[in-house]
């Protein structure tokens, strides 16, 4: 039973590792723009798809077929910022109105994805083609490993970003006060754009590292983005590192229901969880950072 | 006895204080002002009377009941109405709607009556459009009836709240700077509308920047300074306290009174 | 009533409101006449011009946000359905049950997901219509799963059942005006008007005596209703439903509705819920496609015209120096 209970943690902290980077998405642009990106779930999606489609298509190597598509991904964050989020922004649309906006948008990258590439689920070749390591008498997949080993990375370069480069610093400037930042020479704009693209970079990471433990297809994007703001309010909106922890803390819980209360209950686990914490700390763990 | 009694009502935000243990009594039927430096606490001493934030010690009695930290919305229907400093209007509704939604608290229909021709429903629908219409006749504002909120000048923005928080019949108007932005004419009609109210009955509680009008209006006056009361008393006696003047940086205020 | 008879006043002297009125009672009088595949699109009009009423009051005028009435929709359809499919109930009681289960619903979720604000309260409701789809896929049990549950039993009382497509339509043009008088009759309360004062201003609201907290629970239940009402319609016109009946797809569609409509309005979820659902009459073979333009069309309609259709009338009048 223990065996079980553990095999089951590692399991969840590798999920929720991958919530945890989806979740740092929405606090990224959320921080920029105080705007929440509904879809943000489109950009994991497409994430797994390109990098499948750029192997098989293109015959490309997976760590080509990866990088490519994760900047496309970026791209595409950019161009939802333009097309859908900055006309609505200058004509001071409300924040529900913007929220709506991204959650069809996120419909309309969707319904895109399924008539190019049809309803097929896919996935990809592990990163890495051997047995799994045995730790303490556990299993570890060397996917585990990947996506572990890639988040601390993702995440020690986002720190190193915010914390030591004039653009990373102009970032955090624009979110604790865009007009003394405007006013500072910074362009707020670029900023917003970069916000997108940093996160749907982010999403599109978080999508390839986990399609080789699940598939991929059309409409993985909504509960994903879900899983991430879910991290993202457990931790407390606003907060990258908490948002990780949060997702960690999700991906665990939803291991543990799943053990205790059978695979039915994964969402409603999931989905419990936000809404405790709506009501009783919305602020998050950590307590939000605005 | 006094219709509103505030006793040793403080509030704390942290390390600061920003209402340091004042007790005052309003009498009924009377205009009284609180005046005061930009920064003494006033706004912050009505927030915490109209029940908007709780005292961090202290008591408030309107009317003979305790109302200290109550929900603003109970404490509204005991009778105390308040305004705000930044006017918060219904901006998308027009004028007229505006006033008669002031009218909630003395009527009664919910859903029911929305839903069916009750007559006593209908009978309430039409005396509060009659009520909305009337005040807006003693105020002055009776030629906008139909027009949005939204585009009023800023003047008649804060008549209109005046108009909307006297719908609700109260016993006590709380009225935050009501003269703030407007001219001369403008606040001397603003005056004449303050005495008339006072006349019929209600009593008067206001924040004020300016002195003229105070003077002019005010039966009693008490001055808060960094929180704390300085000075109370008719607005003659209060005006050449020593320690009021200091307060507000030199004479040119007094002076200009 | 009383609304109708303001309706026709506020109409009478503004000839885009007449045209926009007069566009609609012809495309009704047009399926009547000539029946088959448009009379199936007014159904689906009308029955979401119900729910699109609710969501009105809540977010319309009360100015609130809701992601989640699909929710009441599926409580109410799948009682109904199953009551009904399964256990022989009467259509109108079915129907009550289901009502009665929704507004427990809306009442006791409603308490704390209120207190929230902006994208937690968006986020909450949201949560709730999909722990709903949930519920409709897991508990298959009583709802079938994803299969969803067949044979449920026309609308009627009785011996007397409305099966002809005609008198489907007749039946449910009349719930839709209904649902429209009775929106307008809110609004031109007291209730109403407490609704649209926490809309304008929850502070000012309350320092005039309104609680604003149970307002905002009143205008939820209430929106609940007619999410219910029109849930349960759904499933006896349709005679089926699946956890896609009211999943995400509703949502996006009762919005589009409300914007193209016009958000606030009275008139504005019947003239959206018509356009919606007669515009891509050729998509509808390709359901994908219609999705897709779903969504593009909702975040044109957001970007260039946030009032809606409905408000044309508006811009009318003040184009012309009149108030509307």
């Amino acid at each position: 039973m223990l065996d079980l209970l553990i095999q089951s943690i590692l399991s969840g902290i590798g999920v929720g590792a991958i919530y945890g980077l989806i979740g740092i998405g929405f606090c990224v642009i959320y921080n920029a723009s105080g705007i929440v990106n509904f879809a943000q779930g489109a950009f994991v999606m497409l994430g797994g798809m390109l990098t499948h489609a750029g192997m098989t298509r293109l015959g490309l190597p997976l760590p080509f077929a990866a990088v490519i598509s994760v900047g496309v991904v970026a791209v595409a964050g950019v161009l939802l910022e333009r097309i859908v989020v900055r006309p609505l922004w200058n004509r001071g649309s409300t924040m529900f109105v913007m929220i709506l906006a991204t959650l069809a948008a996120q419909i309309v990258v969707e319904r895109m994805t399924l008539i190019v590439a049809g309803d097929q689920p896919r996935s990809l070749p592990v990163f890495t083609d051997l047995p799994p390591l045995r730790v303490f008498g556990f299993a570890v997949s060397f996917q585990f490993l990947w996506i572990v080993g890639c988040s601390v990375i993702v995440i020690a370069g986002l720190a190193l970003f915010f914390s030591s480069t004039k653009t990373g610093k102009a970032m955090r400037a624009c979110s604790i006060n865009r007009d003394a930042a405007a006013l500072q020479g910074i362009r707020v704009s670029r900023m917003l754009a970069l916000a997108f693209a940093l996160s749907a970079g982010l999403g599109a990471i978080a999508g390839i590292l986990i399609t080789p433990t699940q598939y991929t297809a059309f409409n993985v994007g909504v509960p994903f983005a879900i899983s991430g703001f879910i991290a993202a309010i457990v931790g407390g909106f606003g907060r990258p590192l908490g948002a990780f922890a949060g997702g960690i803390l999700l991906g665990v819980a939803q291991a543990l229901a799943i053990v205790f209360l059978g695979s039915a209950f994964k969402n409603v686990a999931a989905l419990s969880i936000l809404l405790l914490f709506l009501f009783v700390r919305p602020t998050g763990l950590l307590g939000s950072a605005k | 006895m006094s219709l509103l009694r505030i006793e040793g009502l403080t509030r704390r935000f942290g390390g600061l204080v920003a209402v340091d243990n004042v007790t005052l009594d309003i009498p009924p039927q009377r205009l009284s002002a609180v005046i005061g430096p930009n920064g003494a606490g006033k706004t912050t001493l009505f927030n915490m009377i109209s029940g908007f934030i709780p005292p961090s010690a202290g008591t408030v009695h309107f009317d003979g009941h305790e109302i200290t930290a109550q929900p603003p919305e109970s404490i509204a229907r005991r009778g105390l109405i308040r305004t705000f400093q930044l006017v918060q209007l219904f901006e998308g509704l027009t004028v007229l709607e505006n006033v008669k939604i002031g009218c909630h608290l003395h009527t009664r229909g919910g859903l029911l009556a929305a839903l069916m021709p009750l007559a006593w429903a209908q009978a309430e629908e039409v005396a509060v459009e009659a009520e909305a219409h009337r005040l807006l006749e003693e105020t002055g504002l009776a030629d906008q009836a139909a027009t949005s909120a939204a585009v009023l000048p800023y003047g008649q923005k804060r008549l209109l709240e005046i108009t909307r928080a006297l719908a609700a019949r109260p016993k006590l108007l709380l009225l935050d700077e009501p003269a703030a932005g407007l001219n001369r004419q403008e606040t001397d009609a603003l005056a004449a509308l303050l005495r008339r109210i006072v006349a019929n009955g209600t009593a008067i509680l206001l924040i004020e920047h300016d002195m003229q009008l105070v003077m002019n209006v005010a039966d009693q006056v008490a001055v808060l300074d960094f929180g704390r009361l300085i000075a109370q008393g008719r607005p003659e006696e209060v005006r050449r306290n020593p320690d009021v003047i200091a307060a507000y940086l030199g004479s040119q205020e007094a002076a200009r009174a | 009533m009383n609304s109708l008879i303001t309706i026709w006043a506020k109409a009478r002297g503004n000839p885009i409101a007449l045209l926009l009125w007069g566009l609609a009672a012809a495309l009704v009088l047009y399926s009547f006449v000539t029946g088959g595949y448009f009379i199936a699109v007014l159904h689906f009009a009308f029955i979401y011009t119900v729910l699109v009423t609710g969501l009105n009051v809540f977010m319309g005028f009360t100015g609130q946000v809701s992601f989640g009435h699909n929710a009441f929709a599926a409580i109410s359809g799948y009682t109904s359905a199953v009551l009904t499919a399964t256990y022989g109930w009467e259509p109108l009681p079915a129907g009550l049950v289901g009502l009665a289960g929704a507004l427990t619903c809306a009442l006791v979720v409603g308490y704390p997901v209120l207190r929230l604000r902006g994208h937690y309260l968006a986020m909450a409701t949201l949560a709730i219509g999909l722990i709903a789809y949930e519920v409709a896929v897991q508990w298959d049990s009583v709802t079938k799963g994803y299969m969803g549950i067949s044979g449920v039993p026309p609308l009627g009382v009785g011996s007397f059942t409305v099966v002809s497509d005609r008198g489907l339509l007749v039946f449910l043009l009349i719930a839709a005006v209904l649902a429209l008088l009775s929106a307008a009759g809110i609004r031109r309360s007291r209730l109403g008007r407490a609704f649209v004062a926490v809309a304008g201003s929850e502070d000012a609201a309350r320092a005039l005596g309104i609680d604003v907290a149970r307002y905002k629970l009143i205008a939820f239940t209430i929106s609940a209703a007619y999410a219910a009402i029109a849930g349960s319609l759904f499933v006896h016109a349709v005679g089926f439903v699946s956890p896609e009946v009211f999943g995400l797809a509703m949502v996006v569609l009762s919005f589009t509705m409300l914007y193209v409509g016009g958000i606030g309005t009275v008139a504005g979820p019947m003239l959206g819920a018509i356009i919606i659902s007669a515009l891509p009459e050729s998509f509808r073979t390709f359901k994908d496609y219609q999705d897709l333009a779903y969504g593009a069309a909702l975040i044109a309609i957001l970007i260039y015209a946030p009032r809606g259709l409905a408000s044309l009338p508006e811009l009318w009048a003040k184009w012309r120096g009149k108030d509307a």
